[in-house]
């Protein structure tokens, strides 16, 4: 039994030996890495992809400049920016009037724009869109509207057969941006909603009987088409999903009072609504706008920058980077628009987007 | 130095991280625990009110309007997840290590056990997708619809069978990820055990099976407790699988086994970011807080299972007299 | 009862022929038939759980993944596997000495005072949520020591989690060695040093190989704490302990199948058979390396 030792150290010398020489190498490989400049960028899910898509191509043509992306969360993208961790914070939500009087010198910074659809699961009805609103919507999650054919729906869709189901009600346990448009839209629309449960990336969501709370985009989509009579909202960037689970898509009712389906047509219809009260920190909703052919749930996606914090060369860089990122012929291209359902910013916005850019400094 | 000082101190280091750890929660925290007093755990209520106005103050402290934070439904979640988990590890898992130590020869048993250790190697988040991908359907669409219907006489087992998120659901998930650790310690134990006791054994008559439920197993008793401890402290901290197949209650306690519960751990990982968007830290000092919880209850848990140990072994020491 | 028993002292066999009444055989047989379901039962959801990961991922297969870093929406796992490996490796090396070292202590000094409370700590350690060990080494690691997500950051956190389960089987397995062992071992004059490194660890060594492999099995699994300490990069490991994040496979499951595109789910999947083919490996090549030695 000792022998283990008897023989261990020459044995395990061997293997110290090997595994040193192999890390050196390792190591020396790796050592040229040291000279490029990194930028880091986290945040919300809904812009990762975009963001992924958008690095390859620019480092095709931008070498020197590292760039990692990861998907957390607005709040840790929001929150990691501020503390000067990561570069570029993502998220789905500008930051609240405290979080600005609190972090002065912080930029949100609009790079596209979103949208969000209302999915539902009813046998036979899938292909048709069910006609919802704001206050039904807002009575199907608070628990008040409990059966697919109660009479607020009857009214909303005249002539449909609705099933006499009980609704199950779908929303996001993680926090999320998409939540948080979700129930702008609810808040905006439906004034009892708003004085007692407001919205955010996350609320306290009433108990409704049956209903579930998933995680993510796909797990939204995962429990819709898994529990018939359901209803979900989800990211437009899901819509292939979403149409291949064979979900249904409802037309919202917009403020106008007119039912639209999400498209580059009523999304830009939206922005344009909103457009000249847009403030020149960009920290403005975009739901339920006016307009009779606007979409009700749009945001901007945002780029979270802390003007002064970086070192000069990534100030610099994040600077060329965000810039491309909001360019017609750059990150605003149509192919990475469609590629993720988002609408590319309009050029009045564009042009306070790349204002707001201007402001990041190096001392 | 003597050896034995030097080994203490190197073993200290392990109950140091928790010190620490604990520690910093309890610093952190502070202000939360001051704001919620007790209500913490007796409310269950969880509000992170409004973000987007500014902040109040409330009895001394800067938070958001309309903020509340209570926990009971999830010191219920984690209770009774953790407690089916159990119920359905245990068991498992002793038969299972009793038939790899005991009927499966030697080669063969090398394989198998690699295979249900692999079990352990599964991460957390692919139990979960598993979980909701293809588990949850068959448990939403026949199983739970079939005990409803056959155990409905059981208050717990009756009533509407639910979307397949939920309680039972999520024990069972734990259970699968549990198993391995019971599995693989005691099976390691009765390899170990010397074929003297079982030869006497059967040669006064026993049949294989007894000689392993009556001698064998017993003897590594402690072995297994100390593996369920183990399996169980893992149960309540597991995050990730509980996370995506639990669904996530928020304020309410389970009506049965098939409707949807939060535990602490899996709430803190979806509560983590919003928290972080709460100007006055609040939110993320209260989830701060319900790790506090989740420590005192593990060691309230682990306490309760060295009652049972200790009497277990008085009882047996009382019984050979 | 006990008069059969003594009316026919028969070897293991002939138990089951008619000294041995029917009710006891029934519930034997009926005992071994649970067990062998119980471990069916294990079997089958292991197999059920592969199926899922390999059938999913089966286009992601390739020797792409092996050879090329993550490349947006796509590409290959080279980083993530290299980051899981790296981030292991120093875990364990953290997480073997301090943890044997408590399970030695625990299990040969386990009178006093000292022992009892370490395990007990160290119990209570298992429960704490790895989030909450990712978040705590995110605020004192990351922002307080400044590392930013680092690998020392990741690695530690890491270890502390392993920590606790390495200390209770290596406690366990040396319990199972007979004090016999010890006691010859005292009587021919070893000090305590020897008895437990000579002769009480050498007898443990595959239980306690096996416990490293089921905390590193636990630790590789983990996403939540990585995601606050170690972070993600894109990129291969540029060396650096501090300052510079890394890439691991769980990263790729959890966030990679959040995104709209099949590509994405595709090396999400792929990442799961790894990592779970990764334990695997690490498994089969230290018990083949422990194995050779010992003969």
């Amino acid at each position: 039994m000792s022998e283990i030792f008897d023989r261990g150290p020459a044995l395990s010398r061997r293997w110290a030996i090997a595994a040193t020489l192999g890390l050196a190498a390792a190591l020396k490989a790796r050592a040229f890495a040291a000279e490029e400049i990194h930028i880091l960028e986290t945040g919300s899910t809904l812009l990762y992809p975009l963001f992924n898509l958008w690095v390859p191509d620019y480092q095709k043509t931008h070498a020197g400049v590292q760039i990692t992306t990861q998907g957390t969360g607005s709040g840790t993208g929001i929150s990691e920016a501020i503390s000067g961790i990561a570069q570029i914070g993502a998220s789905d939500a500008y930051m609240s009037g405290a979080q600005m009087k609190m972090n002065p010198g912080m930029l949100n910074v609009p790079l596209a724009i979103s949208s969000q659809m209302v999915n539902y699961n009813l046998p036979g009805l899938n292909d048709k869109h069910v006609k919802l609103s704001g206050p039904v919507l807002a009575g199907i999650y608070s628990g008040k509207i409990t059966r697919w054919d109660d009479a607020e729906l009857k009214k909303l869709n005249p002539g449909v057969d609705l099933p006499n189901q009980a609704i199950i009600p779908v929303h996001r346990s993680d926090g999320s941006g998409d939540t948080f448009i979700f129930t702008q839209y609810l808040s905006f629309s439906t004034p009892s909603w708003s004085s007692s449960l407001g919205f955010g990336t996350t609320i306290s969501w009433p108990p409704v009987q049956g209903g579930i709370g998933a995680v993510g985009n796909p797990g939204m989509v995962n429990a819709c088409k898994g529990n018939p009579y359901s209803i979900a909202y989800i990211g437009i960037s899901f819509r292939n999903a979403t149409t291949q689970a064979d979900l249904g898509e409802a037309m919202l009712e917009n403020r106008a009072g007119a039912f639209v389906l999400a498209n580059e047509r009523t999304v830009s219809a939206a922005v344009a609504a909103t457009a000249s009260k847009t403030p020149k920190d960009e920290r403005i909703s975009l739901i339920f706008a006016t307009g009779t052919e606007s979409y009700p749930i749009i945001n901007y996606e945002y780029a979270i920058v802390n003007s002064a914090k970086a070192p000069p060369e990534v100030a610099k860089a994040v600077r060329a980077f965000l810039e491309w990122g909001v360019s017609p012929n750059g990150g605003n291209a149509p192919k990475y628009m469609k590629a993720v359902g988002f609408v590319a910013l309009p050029p009045a916005i564009r042009r306070l987007s790349l204002a707001q850019l201007n402001e990041i400094h190096w001392s | 130095m003597k050896f034995k000082t030097i080994l203490a101190g190197v073993a200290g280091v392990l109950p140091a991280c928790l010190i620490m750890i604990i520690a910093f929660l309890a610093i952190y925290s502070w202000p939360a625990i001051h704001f919620n007093g007790f209500g913490f755990v007796t409310s269950n209520t969880w509000n992170l009110g409004n973000l987007y106005s500014n902040p109040v103050v409330v009895g001394g402290t800067q938070v958001a309007p309309g903020a509340h934070y209570g926990i009971v439904f999830l010191i219920v979640g984690t209770l009774l997840s953790t407690l089916i988990a159990l119920l359905v590890a245990v068991p498992v898992g002793v038969g299972a290590a009793v038939f790899l130590a005991e009927a499966v020869p030697g080669k063969l048993r090398i394989w198998l056990s690699f295979f249900v250790e692999l079990l352990a190697a599964v991460p957390s988040v692919v139990f979960g997708l598993w979980g909701y991908v293809v588990v949850i359907p068959f448990l939403g669409h026949f199983l739970f619809p079939f005990l409803s219907r056959v155990l409905g006489f059981i208050p717990i087992f009756a009533g509407p069978s639910g979307s397949g998120y939920g309680l039972l659901t999520a024990g069972l998930v734990l259970a699968l990820m549990i198993v391995p650790l019971i599995v693989a310690t005691l099976r390691d134990a009765l390899v170990a055990q010397p074929t003297a006791i079982r030869e006497a054994v059967s040669a006064l008559g026993a049949t294989r099976f007894e000689v392993i439920s009556k001698v064998v197993l017993p003897s590594v008793n402690r072995v297994l407790i100390g593996a369920t401890i183990l399996a169980l402290g893992r149960a309540m901290g597991e995050t990730m699988a509980v996370l995506m197949v639990s669904g996530n209650a928020l304020n309410y306690l389970p009506q049965n086994v098939y409707a949807p519960i939060s535990t602490m751990a899996a709430f803190i990982v979806s509560q983590l970011d919003s928290a972080l968007q709460d100007p006055t830290g609040m939110a993320v000092k209260s989830l701060a807080e319900i790790a506090l919880i989740l420590s005192l209850l593990s060691l309230i848990v682990n306490f309760l299972a060295r009652l049972v140990l200790a009497l277990e072994a008085h009882g047996a020491r009382r019984a050979t007299i | 009862m006990a008069a059969d028993a003594l009316a026919a002292p028969a070897p293991v066999a002939l138990s089951l022929q008619q000294g041995v009444p029917l009710r006891r055989r029934v519930y034997s047989a009926g005992g071994w038939i649970l067990c062998g379901l119980a471990l069916a039962i294990l079997s089958a959801a292991m197999v059920w759980i592969l199926a899922l990961v390999f059938i999913r991922g089966l286009g992601a297969l390739s020797p792409e993944l092996f050879t090329t870093i993550t490349q947006g929406t796509g590409g290959g796992l080279l980083n993530a596997i290299e980051g899981t490996a790296v981030l292991s490796f120093g875990a364990l090396l953290l997480a073997i000495p301090f943890g044997v070292g408590a399970g030695i202590y625990v299990s040969e000094y386990r009178h006093g005072y000292w022992a009892p409370t370490i395990r007990l700590l160290s119990d209570i350690l298992v429960g704490v949520p790895s989030i909450v060990l990712g978040y705590v080494g995110y605020v004192t690691m990351v922002e307080w020591l400044g590392w930013s997500f680092s690998v020392a950051a990741g690695s530690i956190t890491v270890s502390v989690i392993c920590l606790p389960y390495i200390c209770r089987t290596t406690e366990l397995a040396l319990q199972q060695v007979p004090g016999d062992l010890r006691e010859a071992a005292f009587a021919l004059g070893c000090d305590e040093k020897r008895v437990i490194f000579r002769i009480c660890l050498p007898a443990a060594l595959p239980a306690i190989l096996t416990g490293i492999l089921l905390a590193l099995a636990i630790s590789v699994g983990e996403t939540a704490p990585l995601l606050y300490t170690a972070g993600w990069s894109n990129y291969l490991w540029d060396g650096r302990l501090t300052q510079s994040p890394i890439g691991y496979l769980t990263y790729a499951i959890w966030t990679f199948i959040s995104e709209p595109f099949e590509s994405a789910h595709q090396l999400a999947y792929a990442a799961a058979f790894l990592v779970t083919t990764f334990v695997l490996i690490v498994h089969v090549v230290s018990r083949f390396v422990f194995e050779r030695d010992r003969h």
